[in-house]
């Protein structure tokens, strides 16, 4: 465990090394991190706050405010849109679906607020980019992409 | 009438939209080049003079705000950008900054000159990566140029991380600074004291482009369109049951049964092609039935005989086979899981209307939900939980929509 948490400050340093150290960076610095792993442990946060040189606690408020680094499955995550027009168009369905076929693959489905694109629903945030009228094929396509990824 | 095309660039526009062509294509060299040639003073009033409001909601004179900026004391000022467009059913900032990135970023800098601030912030929502590309791609095109840098503003990115309420303006600003993005308690205005205490200029994407297409132009070319209240154009972002759901650009005081039929926006109703409602202004947003969208136009006061807002823009379309009760479902689910927690109005109430919704209450306790409505209205600290309840108001005030 030890060494674990010296292994995981040396990446984040790594990871902020250009970032000045003011508090202001602090949510491009959660970004970075949880990019890096998908995940927002104990450990990332003690090591972001050594980096960053915020207090622990006040880190994990910040982390902990924001859906987007709730992923504490650590697989990579995909948004399913659930909201109102995406729901309209099947989106309950394809969240299911992709439920059912993410099951023992290193990607985790959600469900997600609006995100935005209800002219072209359905809508998912593959984590990296947002792809519209998705059908449940191309969400499975998507699953087993990244599986072999 | 065709679509106008001023925020949103010609279809015959074919440059990259994050390129230097397309920033003189647009004409953005020449506002640049007039905005710096006038004096402060002499913008503001001209911001002023076109009649621009603030489009992400809340209609304030955008000439007004700047002004108030310019007088605020403070030894720094900041420009910021609000593109954390989460707002259930609206996605026109996402199109116009994907089209047409510069515009917003030129109406930046334009308001940087005016009120004397030396740093500018754009918060862009999480989710939208293909539209901060954009912003990216625009931001490197504009320091190519010369215009952002060491001797003028210094522009910086920031994403947000999915929350809904970082879009509140003093939200948006606690999250810059790196804290819980939780609203703080207004007055003080951000205009006096925003970020880090300092004066702080805070706009939505289209506002900032209306600025640019105004200085690239004049007052007069500016006020061509729009109505006798309202100049200009507003962005709409069109979904639900129309044939062709898209963000469309029209002048104010335009039909609203036209914006839904016209073969070139909406294209008429799609589903069962009977019209049941629409619900215009976002997730706080109020119904509308057949009868008043045939007798509204998109204005404010049009609008307003009817208790309902243009808001962000937002108009989704319910087909007449939609239970609105389970939109409102969804709605109430929604503020209840984004309501940031921070004051006890917001975060009981969002979550009681809820629980009242699931259980049958539009029906059975009416009189409780207008209470628990009014004492969020009067009580919560921002707009997320002093709005939450319009929509439900708006159908309780509607009971033949609720028939489905």
């Amino acid at each position: 465990m030890h060494t674990e948490q010296a292994a995981i400050n040396v990446r984040v340093s790594a990871l902020l090394e250009d970032l000045p150290k003011e508090r202001s960076q602090l949510l491009p610095a959660l970004w970075r991190v949880f990019e890096e792993y998908w995940l927002l442990e104990p450990e990332m946060i003690e090591a972001i706050s050594n980096a960053m040189g915020v207090p622990y606690a006040e880190v994990y408020g910040v982390a902990s405010f924001y859906a987007l680094f709730d992923n504490p499955e650590g697989c990579r995550p995909i948004y399913v849109c659930t909201d109102v027009m995406c729901a309209l168009r099947g989106s309950e369905d394809l969240l299911k679906s992709g439920q059912v076929g993410a099951k023992g693959t290193p990607v985790s489905i959600k469900g997600a607020p609006c995100l935005g694109y209800c002219d072209e629903a359905p809508a998912l945030f593959d984590g990296k980019v947002t792809k519209t009228q998705v059908t449940q094929d191309a969400l499975a396509q998507l699953i087993r992409g990244e599986k072999h990824a | 009438m065709p679509e106008v095309r001023r925020l949103l660039p010609e279809s015959t526009c074919r440059s990259d939209p994050a390129s230097p062509a397309r920033f003189t294509e647009r004409g953005w060299d020449r506002a640049m080049e007039r905005a710096l040639s006038m004096d402060p003073d002499e913008i503001i009033a001209d911001v002023k003079a076109s009649g621009i409001k603030g489009r992400g909601g809340a209609a304030f004179p955008t000439g007004v705000k700047w002004e108030s900026v310019k007088k605020a004391l403070g030894d720094m000022r900041y420009v910021v950008m609000n593109a954390d467009e989460s707002e259930l059913g609206t996605f026109k900032d996402r199109a116009l900054l994907q089209q047409d990135p510069l515009g917003a970023l030129v109406g930046v800098l334009i308001a940087a000159h005016a009120v004397d601030a030396q740093k500018a912030y754009c918060y862009i929502r999480g989710e939208y990566r293909q539209a901060e590309g954009r912003l990216k791609d625009a931001l490197g095109t504009l320091r190519q140029l010369g215009w952002v840098g060491p001797n003028g503003v210094d522009i910086e990115i920031r994403r947000g991380a999915g929350a809904y309420i970082a879009g509140e303006e003093t939200a948006l600003l606690n999250s810059i600074e790196g804290k819980r993005a939780e609203p703080r308690v207004k007055p003080p205005f951000p205009t006096n004291q925003g970020l880090w205490g300092r004066p702080t200029l805070i706009q939505n994407v289209e506002t900032l482009a209306n600025v640019a297409v105004l200085l690239a132009h004049d007052v007069n070319w500016f006020k061509e369109y729009g109505s006798s209240d309202t100049s200009g154009t507003k962005l709409i972002g069109l979904s639900g049951h129309v044939r062709r759901p898209g963000v469309y650009e029209v002048p104010f005081g335009y039909p609203l049964a036209n914006l839904l039929n016209d073969s070139d926006l909406g294209g008429g109703v799609a589903g069962s092609q009977r019209l049941g409602a629409i619900l215009i202004g976002g997730a706080a947003g109020t119904f509308l039935s057949s009868d008043e969208i045939n007798d509204s136009v998109l204005d404010y006061a049009s609008l307003a005989r009817y208790g309902a807002n243009i808001g962000s823009g937002a108009l989704m379309v319910f087909d007449d086979t939609v239970d609105l009760r389970w939109v409102l479902r969804k709605l109430a689910r929604f503020f209840s899981d984004e309501s940031c927690g921070q004051c006890v109005p917001c975060r009981i109430g969002t979550r009681r209307v809820l629980e009242l919704i699931e259980h049958g209450g539009l029906t059975t306790r009416q009189d409780d939900l207008r209470e628990l409505s009014q004492a969020m209205r009067d009580a919560s600290i921002c707009g997320l939980g002093q709005t939450a309840p319009v929509a439900l108001l708006s159908l309780l005030d509607r009971p033949d929509l609720i028939q489905g």
